[in-house]
């Protein structure tokens, strides 16, 4: 019998994914699933595999004598993570699949207490993705300006020798675990499937699985403070690793967890990105932030698996006692340095990426012009997201590498900036005679290419094996990545929100505040880390608590800045509390004109994004061109303060 | 049309008077005390090649904040005589400025690996640890390394011979033997001037990094490998040692002195240090180029004890003990 | 989400989100085991490499090697889900639905059989985890293996189950075999599934290999 072609089944019956009854759940329904469930079941997790690991381990010599049980850690946390996803209602469908059934009672929750739930609107879990991002990156920046503290003073020293060394360890893990989610999380999920005229991601359910993991990876590696901390900082090296205390679990199990949320919010990106394009959107009409995206997913998917395997290997050699990484065993210590880099060279371009796209975004924007050269800005992040797999060992040159590889990596490492050089000439080509308003994400956006410069000639620096020598594993290549990653990523990602903010939320953010803001976070910053390129060249180590005494001038003139940086997002706080919160005012729908398909659709955004699925004419750069393409063909409904694109008129409200 | 190459014009104008003038300055006036100095050969090479680097990279930070200020200054919109942005195909792109761009970019970058490759070989690995197996090694150092480890090796001064040097990292120490005076160990790394010198390194527990800053070495130890890096010192004076790589709790402070003499002075401190040290010499283990516990117990069986392993866990390949 | 579906109420928005819906399946699928992919490249480079280091003459020891039986049982095990997935494919395409139903169910049980039994392996081998190189990736890609066989055993349950409750929910004749949005939805999940398993066929083929025949 074949697949019956009879007449055309009504599809309305049911939309895939097959639908829920959709009852709407009042705000105040406590009983339900919600974040305060998520912490009980969390905790209860925890206390379950906290006994089960002692239960199981405790009569084995080595963890007797030490009085340190690893497994018990590995458990608890293991335990606590999957109760947290149960609570909070993640694996409701993935449990209900197996019995057949739709999960029960999927409500749909209107106001304020979505933000703390399970929800599939990818508007929401973007909202919540900036919460998250924003803790994260407020822990990490506390723990900074003690690092900065002990700094002060080669001989007098604030913290004793092992707190250091754990605070160092947590700000460089924290940071990187939220860095490479801090704009495909909140920006990425939020705005691509406006920008590709969607109403949706392809699949909602795992991109809410992928917020509420990067959340619970934050409590795990939060939790090494707990355990006594690890000591090996970020890059997590062998067999210090094995050394370290339970505390090096919460990094190898965090890593672990947040993997899996990079996987998942990279594949669903992808996989939305490449499906769900509005008629008429062929490639060279997508946005440049969407080309970014896709080209961060393919890292995302491809890359963190490798990080999972290097850290399941390190949790297997701290409690079922095998010897990856042991030399002495039959291990190797180069093993966890080349899994861990092969993940972590494109890990840094996930970094570098986003922030490409975001300037690339607003730049036209503020320009009035087109984004110069779009095709070469697409091929440029292809071509960064394609080398970043053939550069990781330029990250341990010295380490006794075979030395054949030394040139080929150089090699490979240089042409990566060929590409990385791309966006610059995008950008100088969009500034190229235009009548700029220098708008707060506009600044941001400047200082992007002002700081990233930086950062990207430091990397030609260290990627020449012989420089290499003198730079390496000192105070040079901690100011090569602090301007890369802080300078490029985070000055865009604060580009980015101040950019999309008003229609995230509807209302307007403080201009002087955000002026303020601005400069205030481009000084200090420039004067916190532009010091340490000298530092580094004077001969001061990474992570080390005491240095030369004449090196003590730099070293105080950078940590001064370095609180006033911190506070300098203090301003930001505000501005975000008074502008949201305190006294909030409306935003029109398309403050900045702007042509993006973004803007295009009503503040706030309906749930269902437009009213009509739109049909794409051109791509959204025709910015100051007499006689420009019409955007989109909306259907039955009017444009919604549809931006003009023949005048460059500097009145928002227009 | 003629404002349009008044501005492209004028920028590269001032592009190339700053330039060159950047890197004039830099040049005379800095690039000799680029660090890590003129001690030794690889601090030398490797100078150089940071000032080459900086004396390309200047005009590129240089045009790009350049072109950043230009656009603050006659692109912004507060301007009152800065003319409306044009749009269109024109402003979308243009064929010879992404050529352009696209080669220039493509034929620095080659040549500047190219250069660093050159200068990788020319100075024998630079100074950066090479691995066990090194590709780029001095003349001579094949010989007095293999002669090294059998116990043969032999150094005096003016023989132009190479001198190995052990670099023993441990948690939080680095100490030094001299396998051509017998082996002994020292805490003090005292070298001879005008030779080269093969540096071995390794570790007994995690991995540290040999970092003599005014040697311009700097080679991973980690346990169980020997990291081999060259440098030929050229100045007497001090230098100072520092761990390159996070190695626990005391990592910072983990760092000594070192010393780099005449070839007499030398000769005595080592033949003097090797008497003096000759009896703690006898029951230290014998050279290698590495020492790890061996299959059979925690003692190596370097310890003539007779002790049987401590833990039958200790025999491979049999099971665990019920 | 019924806001989105009352919204999607012309033919053609509603024949453009099934087609989005169906490629992402598609695309998943492949995109899923490039991921898979990566992870088991990163066991297999371990396994090379700690071969070609044999840091202190400890990679494989007397050349031992972990329980054969087990490892063939679980091999075969694998390897007959996939075929069965593979042969219910085939049968489906031509209409078999209870066909296809039956090969996997029993591809369900052999792959929850084979999970069993490499759990169980941990207690049978005959080698210290960290004596050795080989002893230390073979822990590991027990562990990973656990992991696929997990996956594998939960996509065919979970597939299974879908197709008797939308037998029940569309109804009609041939309901699995319709054109209704739901059916087409499942026969891609279906096709998606098959091509994942058969890379984790080749996939199992090669580590087998590895671990217990070199």
């Amino acid at each position: 019998m074949t697949i019956s072609a009879e007449r055309p089944v009504d599809v309305e019956a049911s939309v895939p994914p097959a639908n829920v009854e959709a009852s709407k759940g009042r705000a105040g329904d406590w009983l339900s699933q919600h974040i305060g469930t998520a912490i009980i079941c969390g905790f209860l997790g925890y206390i379950l595999g906290h006994w089960l690991g002692n239960y199981i381990g405790n009569t084995y010599g080595n963890i007797a004598n030490s009085g340190q049980n690893s497994i018990a850690v590995t458990l608890a946390l293991l335990f606590m993570v999957i109760g947290w996803l149960l609570g909070i209602g993640a694996l409701n469908y993935p449990l209900a699949k197996m019995i057949g059934r739709q999960p029960k009672g999927e409500v749909e929750y209107t106001g304020w207490s979505r933000y703390f739930r399970y929800n599939l609107d990818h508007k929401v879990v973007g909202i919540q993705y900036v919460v998250a991002v924003l803790g994260f990156f407020f822990t990490g920046g506390l723990l900074a300006m003690a690092i900065r503290t002990e700094l002060l003073n080669p001989t007098v020293h604030v913290f004793a020798a092992d707190t250091y060394i754990k605070i160092v360890s947590e700000h460089g893990t924290i940071m990187m675990m939220m860095a490479s989610s801090v704009v495909v999380g909140p920006l990425g999920n939020y705005f691509v499937p406006l920008m590709i005229g969607s109403r949706r991601m392809a699949f909602p359910r795992i991109e809410a699985f992928s917020l509420w993991t990067f959340v619970a990876g934050y409590f795990v590696i939060f939790s090494a403070l707990f355990f006594g901390g690890f000591p090996t900082g970020w890059t997590g090296y062998a067999p210090l690793q094995t050394q370290a205390g339970p505390g090096m679990i919460s990094y190898l199990f965090g890593f672990a967890v947040i993997s899996v949320g990079m996987m998942t919010a990279g594949f669903n990106l992808a996989v939305t990105i490449i499906n769900y394009r509005a008629p008429g959107m062929t490639w060279s009409r997508v946005p440049v932030f969407v080309w970014s995206m896709i080209a961060t997913a393919a890292l995302l998917t491809l890359a963190s698996p490798v990080l999972f395997a290097a850290g399941t290997f390190g949790i297997l050699d701290r409690t079922a006692q095998t010897a990856f990484y042991v030399a002495e065993h039959g291990g190797s210590s180069y093993l966890w340095e080349n899994l861990f880099w092969f993940f972590g060279h494109p890990e840094v371009y996930i970094m570098a990426l986003p922030g490409f796209g975001i300037v690339g975004e607003i730049i036209p924007v503020f320009c009035r012009k087109p984004l110069f050269a779009y095709r070469i800005a697409a091929a440029g992040m292809i071509g960064v997201s394609l080398l970043s797999f053939f550069v990781w060992q330029h990250h341990i040159f010295q380490s006794g590498i075979d030395p054949d590889m030394r040139p080929l990596f150089m090699l490979t490492t240089e042409l990566i900036s060929i590409p990385t050089g791309f966006i610059f000439l995008v950008g100088m080509g969009t500034l190229y005679k235009a009548r700029i308003r220098y708008e707060v994400p506009m600044l941001f956006c400047m200082a992007v290419y002002f700081n990233f410069l930086l950062g990207g000639v430091s990397g030609v620096f260290l990627s020449d094996v012989p420089v290499n020598v003198t730079v390496h594993g000192g105070f040079f290549v901690l100011s090569h990545f602090h301007y890369t990653i802080m300078g490029g990523l985070i000055f865009a990602f604060f580009g980015g929100l101040y950019f999309w903010l008003p229609k995230m939320t509807g209302r307007t953010t403080n201009k002087k505040l955000g002026l303020w803001h601005f400069w205030t976070m481009f000084v200090f910053f420039n004067l916190t880390f532009f010091p340490m390129f000298v530092i580094g060249l004077l001969g001061q180590p990474r992570r080390v608590f005491t240095y030369a005494k004449n090196l003590q001038g730099l070293n105080d003139f950078s940590s001064v800045s370095a609180f006033c940086l911190g506070a300098s997002f203090l301003i930001f706080v505000a501005n975000l509390m008074w502008s949201q919160f305190i006294a909030p005012e409306k935003s029109p729908s398309n403050p900045w004109d702007s042509l993006g398909l973004e803007w295009q659709t009503a503040t706030p955004i309906p749930a269902y994004n437009f009213e009509r699925i739109p049909v794409i004419m051109t791509d959204p750069y025709h910015y100051s061109e007499v006689g420009a393409p019409v955007l989109a063909d909306f259907g039955n409904a009017p444009p919604v303060h549809a931006a003009s694109a023949a005048t460059d008129s500097t009145d928002p409200d227009q | 049309m003629g404002s349009e190459e008044n501005h492209f014009r004028r920028i590269v104008i001032i592009w190339v008077v700053l330039s060159i003038a950047g890197d004039l300055l830099f040049w005379f006036l800095v690039g000799p005390h680029i660090p890590p100095g003129r001690m030794t050969s690889s601090a030398k090479d490797d100078q150089l090649d940071f000032n080459i680097l900086m004396v390309i990279g200047l005009p590129v930070v240089i045009g790009v904040f350049e072109w950043l200020a230009y656009a603050g200054i006659k692109w912004n919109a507060r301007n009152k005589d800065t003319p409306e942005s044009v749009g269109g195909p024109r402003a979308a792109g243009n064929k010879r400025a992404e050529v352009s761009w696209i080669v220039i970019t493509s034929v620095v970058v080659i040549f500047l690996a190219g250069f660093g490759t050159v200068e990788l070989y020319v100075g024998s690995g630079s100074g950066g640890g090479e691995g066990p197996n090194p590709i780029l090694q001095p003349a001579g150092a094949v010989q007095a390394e293999t002669a090294a480890l059998a116990g043969t090796g032999t150094w005096s001064p003016n023989s132009n011979e190479v001198l190995p040097v052990q670099v023993i990292g441990q948690q939080w120490k680095f100490t030094y033997r001299y396998p051509t005076f017998g082996g002994f160990e020292s805490s003090d790394l005292i070298l001879p001037v005008n030779t080269v010198i093969a540096f071995n390194v390794t570790s007994l527990d995690v991995i540290h990094s040999f970092w003599a800053y005014q040697l311009e070495v700097k080679a991973d130890a980690n346990p169980q490998i020997n990291n081999v890096a060259f440098t030929r010192t050229e100045q007497l004076g001090s230098f100072e040692v520092r761990c390159g790589e996070l190695c626990g709790i005391w990592h910072g402070a983990m760092f000594n002195p070192g010393h780099v003499v005449s070839q007499s002075a030398f000769m005595t401190w080592a033949t003097s240090t090797e008497s003096k040290n000759a009896a703690n010499t006898k029951i230290l283990p014998p050279f290698a180029w590495t020492y790890v516990p061996d299959a059979n117990g925690a003692d190596g069986g370097y310890y003539p004890d007779n002790v049987v392993p401590y833990s039958p866990v200790e025999v491979y390949g049999s099971k665990q003990p019920s | 989400m019924t806001d989105i579906i009352k919204k999607s109420d012309t033919p053609e928005e509603r024949e453009f989100e099934l087609r989005a819906h169906i490629g992402s399946i598609w695309s998943g699928g492949r995109l899923f085991i490039g991921m898979y992919t990566f992870l088991l490249a990163s066991l297999a480079f371990s396994y090379f490499y700690l071969r070609s280091s044999n840091n202190g003459l400890l990679w494989r020891p007397n050349h031992i090697t972990a329980p054969t039986a087990y490892g063939w049982t679980i091999y075969s095990l694998t390897l007959l889900a996939v075929l069965m997935a593979i042969y219910g494919q085939s049968r489906l395409r031509k209409g078999g639905v209870s066909e296809w139903q039956g090969a996997v169910w029993v591809g369900v049980v052999a792959s929850v059989f084979a999970l069993f039994l490499q759990i169980w392996e941990f207690t049978a081998v005959p080698f210290f985890p960290g004596s050795s190189g080989y002893a230390s990736t073979f822990i590991g890609y027990s562990v990973i293996n656990i992991m696929t066989i997990f996956i594998v055993a939960y996509w065919l349950e979970t597939t299974v189950a879908r197709s008797l409750r939308l037998s029940k929910e569309l109804g009609g004749t041939a309901p699995l075999l319709s054109m209704d949005a739901a059916a087409q939805s499942f026969r891609a999940n279906v096709a998606s599934m098959t091509y994942f398993l058969g890379f984790v066929a080749l996939a199992s083929t090669l580590l087998f290999a590895m671990f217990y025949l070199l």
